[in-house]
């Protein structure tokens, strides 16, 4: 009789900790989930920021390696997004120096930092939310019992943070 | 934006933590945001609170990385966590040093939504995680926004949990410093300025009156002025009863007299032995113009330029320290050198430019923090109703569905 009263406990134990687990594993892909939209809406803000400095550049393979490469960052897909953001890093490193000292350009520029720099905070806090799912999917329960269902494992999104200027590069 | 911010030490006790929460705070005041603080507060009739922060009840001191932590934990804190979060409505919520068993954690227990971690200290080993371990992890996995303010918190935050964190550094209010005057009434002649607690080892204090004979010698009209709370005994024994009144012992200092506390030395000196990992005294000293001579710990290190914006000393070293701070007394022209290339480095930690940056980190938390359901539910505020404050609610509420069940149960 107690060995019943026991073993239903411990069942009963058990289905609440195997249920909030879950819970929170699911919690864990919303926050990845929030926290990628976050992210491709500060890249996409970027490559528009970076396009903004067009004008503004003399004609040469500099501004042209930008038009291309900040229309690509635009209309890019999942899979290769890293590789197009560091195109876009590259280009506009590369541009940058030929920028005239008009006010117009420097406040085009002082735009792009500030882009580039929020970019670098939503990456950062991408990356924790997927750290953070990934070591709880991970654990022996969640893998025994296929708490995650078919969603994907969460992939760290890694890219260069060169786009930003010495002072920044510091403070990030 | 709607801010709460979780100071986990007590509010009327001074220290490093509670000065960066205020002061933050009255920065994102200043930039019209809408800020409330909890925080523990031994005596909410006596202290002087600001009309922002949120009394949370009395803290018991704690011994934690090396020194006594007063810090609020348990369920009475937890209900007035809960009650404060429910009135406050915030959009983001930010703790700090949320790694000690404190107001922070539980904030992180029983918050949804976007928090952010602010982390002080390189503590090598938190001793929360190393007994609780795993079990923090789902309040802590909550946080979607990490702040470290030195390059050793944030190594540490990386060693513990895994995670990045974003750098921002302490702020100052550079031009309360910069504008103060010298205390009155203080001896005349070339003074050293020391600003912490006496009795806390870590201060260094023990250092600096080891370093006071050595210094008279060089430099014999001298006076050491001493600003902090804590039990005085320390200079009784190591000072040679014929120098004691080298040292002029000022008490706990108000923060207002503090910048003119550093005003009034010709050199400012951080003996600190370990545990700091941001040095925000030396940024306050450069800011009020005075220059630095510190132990190279890494923080300090780094705050002074390896040396370019202050003079640096081996850590513990009584005998250079007695030999750097009277080369420096007795070399006015090395001290305007050394008082011009501090006055570049601060400004890069004026709260100013640190506030926006901390605005930064909020709104990209924000936007990447999911919209849960449930919290735009209204939940009734029960508190409303029952007694505030009351330690027996809870019991209470027990008693009561108690009640109810066998009212249930028995027709």
């Amino acid at each position: 009789m107690t060995d019943g009263i026991l073993l239903a406990v411990a069942v009963v134990l058990l289905a609440l900790y195997v249920t909030w687990t879950a819970g929170r594993l699911d919690r864990m892909h919303a926050r990845v989930d929030a926290a990628w939209a976050a992210l491709d809406a500060q890249l996409v803000r970027r490559a528009a920021a970076a396009r903004s400095l067009l004008p503004h550049l003399p004609a040469g393979p500099e501004r042209a390696a930008l038009d291309q490469a900040s229309a690509a960052a635009l209309g890019a897909a999942e899979q290769d997004r890293d590789l197009v953001e560091n195109a876009l890093t590259r280009a506009v490193r590369g541009a940058v120096p030929l920028l005239p000292s008009s006010p117009d350009a420097a406040r085009a520029l002082a735009e792009l930092e500030a882009m580039a720099h929020r970019a670098v905070l939503a990456r950062a806090f991408h990356n924790g939310a997927v750290s953070g799912a990934r070591t709880l999917r991970r654990r022996r329960l969640p893998r025994l019992l296929r708490l995650a269902g078919h969603r994907a494992m969460p992939q760290f999104f890694d890219v260069e943070d060169t786009a930003l200027p010495p002072d920044r590069e510091s403070a990030a | 934006m709607r801010v709460g911010i979780v100071c986990p030490y007590t509010w009327d006790v001074p220290g490093g933590v509670q000065a960066h929460v205020h002061d933050l705070a009255l920065s994102l005041i200043e930039l019209g945001h809408d800020v409330s603080v909890l925080a523990p507060v031994d005596d909410p009739d006596t202290a002087d609170l600001p009309s922002w922060v949120v009394p949370a009840g009395r803290a018991v001191p704690v011994p934690y990385n090396g020194s006594v932590a007063r810090l609020a934990f348990g369920p009475l804190s937890l209900t007035r966590t809960r009650r404060w979060l429910r009135r406050g409505r915030f959009d983001v919520l930010h703790v700090h040093e949320p790694m000690t068993p404190s107001l922070s954690m539980l904030a992180c227990f029983a918050a949804r939504g976007a928090i952010v971690a602010t982390y002080h200290s390189s503590v090598v080993r938190s001793r929360a995680l190393a007994v609780f371990g795993n079990s923090l992890q789902p309040a802590l996995e909550k946080v979607t926004g990490r702040i470290a303010v030195s390059p050793a918190a944030r190594r540490t935050v990386m060693e513990h949990l895994g995670h990045d964190a974003v750098l921002v550094p302490n702020g100052v209010f550079v031009d309360r410093f910069a504008s103060a005057a010298p205390l009155d009434g203080l001896p005349p002649g070339p003074r050293v300025v020391f600003l912490g607690r006496l009795d806390e080892p870590r201060k260094g204090l023990a250092v600096l009156l080891r370093a006071l004979p050595g210094l008279v010698e060089r430099v014999p009209e001298v006076h050491l002025v001493v600003a902090g709370p804590g039990d005085p005994d320390v200079v009784q024994e190591l000072v040679p009863a014929a120098l004691r009144d080298r040292v002029v012992l000022l008490g706990l200092v108000s923060e207002e007299d503090k910048p003119r506390v550093y005003a009034s030395g010709d050199v400012y000196c951080a003996p600190n032995t370990h545990g700091e990992s941001f040095g925000i005294v030396l940024i306050e000293a450069m800011a009020a113009g005075t220059p630095v001579v510190a132990s190279d710990l890494d923080a300090f290190r780094r705050v002074l330029d390896d040396g370019d914006a202050g003079v640096l000393f081996p850590v513990g070293d009584a005998d250079a320290l007695a030999e750097r701070l009277a080369a420096l007394l007795l070399d006015p022209e090395r001290r305007r050198t050394l008082a011009a290339a501090a006055w570049r480095v601060v400004h890069a930690y004026d709260w100013h430019h640190v506030a926006r940056q901390v605005l930064a980190v909020y709104e990209a938390v924000a936007a990447a923090t999911p919209v849960t359901l449930d919290e735009t539910v209204d939940e009734p505020d029960v508190d409303d109703f029952g007694q505030d404050d009351d330690p027996t609610r809870l019991s209470e509420t027990l008693r009561r569905w108690l009640v109810s069940v066998r009212d249930r149960a028995v027709p």
